[in-house]
């Protein structure tokens, strides 16, 4: 059997995005918790290896090796359901977005939609667990997630669609290449609100601190998932950090000129700016105290829906007036 | 259609009528309503067979991301206390769904065989900026019409909260 079969050279790309998604988690956890330690002037993880660089490992090896608990009364179906359906997305998110230069896994000319749309399907995993953890915190979990999600997808979306306007297609090889490769021909640099309207929506979409009311350990429990013992929390842990590097990679290639660079471009651009976002994320994580809802709310319809329509008013008048001239 | 595009298609239409199925059928309102966004995973399939990605991307961000979710609130706070759900057999609501799934499917059949002479082989994938063209120009009427029906929709449930809350 050749390569060339489609069926192989899908499972073979299957199993690949899903260790790099894999291998993110564990190497993620380690970053999260080392930048969590130096946030709070402490080391972080020091005695699991070298650096405490096993401390990931034996995390998930304990994940695992738990025995997983299903609560009495819940509705069996929908609570073992929610973790599976919060992963399955995953895998086709990060299909179309622009790893290597030519081959890309799959080109698609909507590949920005199809991560839009497939990102918003984690929100009803949550109210799945949400709603079959038959458990207060679990619904007001999931009763808070729908409502940041629902709420801040409103500016994401529009933000994105102003690099969307800027380049002319929804093709993110495409945006990519509409951007030049200096910093000051990034979309993100000449739109500058748009960038941050992104990164700030993004960071509430993938309900991160200072945006993780869903979760909100010290008013929660631990909000959706405070039913979950072992793997099922284990999914949801994996999902969190794959849709955070899915989100921070999409803002790459729309934002930050993606695989463009000052010298040598390539993917390599493209992965360090994402790692970049990536760890901007998690530092924010440690740096902001969570948000009230109401303020959440608040500055969602107040302040960022209201400015992302504004900027994308202003972008269009903006290339009129350049097409124009 | 070759035989591939067949198979699709029927796994498409169980997936449809199993979720429908389950949507109509389910005692448990939460249940019901993962039954149909089973049933509109569906129907984005059956658009993405008819080559309108599109469309099949838009059916999943709207109906089954954002919709589905805001029924899902709804069923969140409606929900009965445990062991108070209703129970018992609807033999109405099955005839029920029967007849609210024939009539549409009537009139697009009957549309279709009007109008539409002949179906194509494979149908062209159509241009994102083609469509926005279509949407804001030949079809701009019908466009904002389905938007004064969900401002109805919205309103009426507005009422509705209204009522309920002034009769306690």
């Amino acid at each position: 059997m050749s390569l060339d079969t489609p069926l192989l050279s899908l499972l073979l790309g299957l199993a690949a995005i899903l260790a790099f998604a894999g291998a993110n988690g564990i190497v993620l956890v380690w970053v999260e918790r080392k930048v969590a330690g130096r946030c709070q002037r402490r080391p972080g993880p020091l005695h699991v290896g070298p650096y405490g660089l096993l401390q990931p490992l034996a995390d998930a090896l304990k994940l695992i090796s738990k025995q997983l608990i299903t609560p009495r009364r819940s509705d069996r179906l929908l609570y073992w359901g929610a973790p599976l359906l919060s992963f399955m997305p995953v895998p086709i998110c990060f299909l179309p977005l622009p790893f290597l230069p030519e081959m890309a896994t799959v080109r698609l000319n909507l590949g920005l939609i199809l991560i839009l749309s497939f990102i918003g399907l984690n929100s009803i995993s949550l109210c799945l667990a949400g709603l079959g953890s038959n458990n207060k915190w679990s619904l007001l979990g999931a009763a808070r997630a729908i409502a940041q999600t629902v709420s801040f997808e409103i500016p994401l979306l529009l933000a994105a669609l102003t690099a969307v306007f800027m380049a002319g297609s929804m093709d993110l090889h495409e945006v990519m290449a509409a951007q030049g490769p200096w910093p000051w021909q990034w979309f993100g640099f000449m739109n500058p609100l748009a960038l941050l309207l992104f990164l700030i929506s993004a960071v509430a979409e993938t309900n991160r601190a200072p945006f993780d009311l869903p979760e909100a350990e010290s008013e929660l429990t631990a909000g959706f998932h405070t039913e979950y013992s072992g793997m099922g929390f284990g999914i949801f842990f994996l999902a969190e950090y794959a849709y955070i590097l899915i989100i921070c990679g999409v803002a790459a290639a729309l934002f930050l000129g993606g695989q463009q660079g000052p010298v040598a471009p390539g993917p390599w651009w493209f992965l360090a700016k994402m790692y970049a976002l990536v760890l901007l994320v998690i530092q924010l994580r440690w740096t902001l105290p969570r948000v009230r809802f109401d303020q959440l709310l608040n500055l969602c319809w107040r302040w960022m829906t209201p400015a992302a329509l504004l900027n994308i008013l202003a972008t269009m008048l903006v290339m009129l007036a350049l097409k124009g001239a | 259609m070759n035989s591939a595009a067949h198979i699709v298609y029927v796994f498409h239409l169980l997936v449809i009528l199993a979720g429908g199925l389950v949507a109509t059928r389910a005692v448990q309102k939460d249940r019901a309503l993962v039954g149909l966004i089973t049933a509109m995973f569906g129907v984005a399939g059956m658009y993405l067979l008819m080559n309108a990605p599109y469309l099949a991307l838009m059916q999943l961000m709207i109906y089954a991301g954002a919709v589905g979710v805001l029924i899902f609130f709804a069923v969140m706070f409606t929900r009965p206390a445990q062991g108070q759900e209703e129970r018992g057999r609807y033999l109405k609501r099955p005839l029920m769904a029967v007849a609210a799934g024939l009539l549409p499917a009537a009139t697009l059949a009957a549309g279709a065989f009007l109008f539409i002479r002949q179906a194509k082989a494979q149908a062209p994938e159509i241009p994102v900026v083609q469509l926005g063209a279509g949407l804001l120009g030949r079809y701009a009427l019908a466009f904002e019409l389905i938007s004064v029906v969900l401002f109805a929709a919205m309103a009426g449930g507005v009422l509705l909260g209204f009522e309920r809350r002034r009769r306690r």
